[in-house]
């Protein structure tokens, strides 16, 4: 069990710039996030996209955005808890918060924020009659899972996580089979990994097919394979004992649904002067949140997230005034935040 | 969650739309595009990219489309993906305009 004065759930550039606020109050801050890097949608949907709308910033891609917010609250030193997610969220009688992730990682906070974007992202699932009861047995949605050994495996997928999980696979040599199959002919990986791809398919020891997964093949139970309809639109099987499926991430909004918190469209109801949930201590920030005039934006979420700091910092040292300082002048923050006092004449 | 495609987009197919998808929930039929609901994170950012406004959030859904929202659910799960912008149909700027175009829907 971690104690901790504040949890952050979720640790995109709004869970991560929480850490920053937080630490400039004096408050140390616990991450956790379902994915096991930081960055939510920035390095998963706009990892090289540019962005153009963080004040200061003419230009930066998703990644590089994350990657500057990392260094930012390096001082502040947080926990991260990578590839966990929150599943449940309790009051205890002392006020504080009792988190517990899937993994059965315990926290006890002061205070919460969920800074959870769209939801956790988790792997999309197969969505074909039948399939559900077969993941953890014959479907996979991760190489680890999966025991290769003398099995016809067939990944799914057309991005870096499928070309690079059906190269392993074949590289290993343990499969009897290796195919990847993906809706078209075009594959997003990196180069080098393309070309050890198309070396591997020439040699034979990975097949490529096309086309769209229609119908699972199943003898009593069993997975036989996929039926397939592939680029002349002619219906075919390909053979499999074992599925894995490597079709990218979606955001899921997951346990928090059931945490007792006021939802409107499945959003976190919040007060603008506070960014409070209806449960108290609990803030929520970023695009998670709801409140009249919300515009789901990076500087919005920023915003947010200061005002939240500030909110919380009245919980977590009750009593004791919460001065507002600005970096450029403040020795103590100056401290906090690890930097020498600028030079005075 | 998730925002809906209207009968507006019946035998226009813009396909604005798809490019701006961050999670690439749409799917492509002859002549109608659908969202997939189970992968829509309700951005918005598709709805001023139609030309036709066939978009909207599911809540705000007009009485006389609410059928389109199990339709979309429905058509979502037996149409491919489509994530590159492509030409409209051909007699697009004809039916842009036109109404009641349910049965002019290609399943």
């Amino acid at each position: 069990m971690i104690e901790t004065d504040a949890l952050v759930i979720g640790a995109g550039p709004v869970g991560l710039f929480q850490v920053f606020e937080l630490g400039l109050l004096g408050i140390h801050a616990q991450v956790v996030d379902a994915l096991p890097h930081a960055g939510g949608q920035c390095v998963e949907l706009y990892a090289d996209k540019p962005i153009y709308d963080v004040p200061g910033l003419p230009v930066c891609s998703g990644r590089e955005l994350v990657e500057r917010l990392q260094q930012q609250i390096r001082p502040f030193a947080p926990g991260l808890h990578l590839g966990q997610e929150v599943s449940a969220l309790q009051a205890l009688p002392d006020g504080r918060w009792q988190a517990e992730t899937a993994a059965g990682k315990g926290f006890v906070a002061k205070t919460v924020f969920i800074a959870a974007g769209v939801g956790a992202f988790q792997p999309k699932r197969l969505r074909l009659e039948g399939a559900e009861p077969l993941e953890g047995r014959q479907i996979h949605h991760h190489p680890d899972t999966l025991a290769a050994s003398g099995q016809r495996v067939l990944v799914l997928g057309g991005e870096e996580a499928a070309v690079a999980a059906a190269v392993a696979l074949a590289d290993a040599g343990e499969a009897a089979s290796v195919t990847l199959l993906h809706r078209r002919d075009v594959f997003k990986a990196p180069a080098t990994m393309l070309a050890h791809l198309l070396a591997l398919r020439d040699a034979g020891r990975v097949q490529v097919e096309v086309g769209q997964p229609l119908a699972l093949r199943l003898t009593d139970g069993r997975l036989q394979g996929l039926d397939i309809l592939d680029l002349s639109a002619a219906h075919r099987a390909v053979a499999a004992d074992q599925l894995l499926v490597r079709l990218g991430l979606s955001p899921r909004l997951g346990p928090l649904a059931d945490w007792g918190l006021a939802l409107e469209r499945k959003l976190v109801v919040v007060d603008t002067a506070r960014f409070e949930t209806s449960l108290p201590g609990v803030y929520a920030v970023g695009d998670i949140n709801h409140y009249a005039g919300k515009r789901k934006l990076l500087v919005s979420g920023f915003h947010e997230a200061t005002l939240a700091a500030f909110a919380a910092a009245e919980r977590v040292f009750p009593g004791q005034p919460v001065h507002l300082q600005y970096t450029t002048t403040s020795p103590k923050l100056h401290e906090r935040l690890g930097v020498a006092a600028p030079a005075h004449d | 969650m998730t925002h809906v495609v209207t009968e507006s987009c019946i035998r226009c197919k813009y396909t604005d739309c798809v490019d701006v998808c961050p999670v690439d929930c749409f799917r492509e039929g002859p002549n109608f595009l659908t969202i997939d609901p189970d992968e829509c994170i309700d951005c918005a950012v598709c709805i001023p990219e139609c030309p036709v406004n066939a978009i909207m959030p599911e809540e705000d859904v007009p009485g006389d489309q609410v059928h389109m929202i199990q339709l979309n659910a429905d058509l979502a799960k037996k149409w491919p993906s489509i994530t590159k912008r492509k030409p409209a149909l051909p007699d697009a700027d004809e039916w842009k305009d036109k109404t009641g175009k349910l049965p002019e829907l290609i399943k």
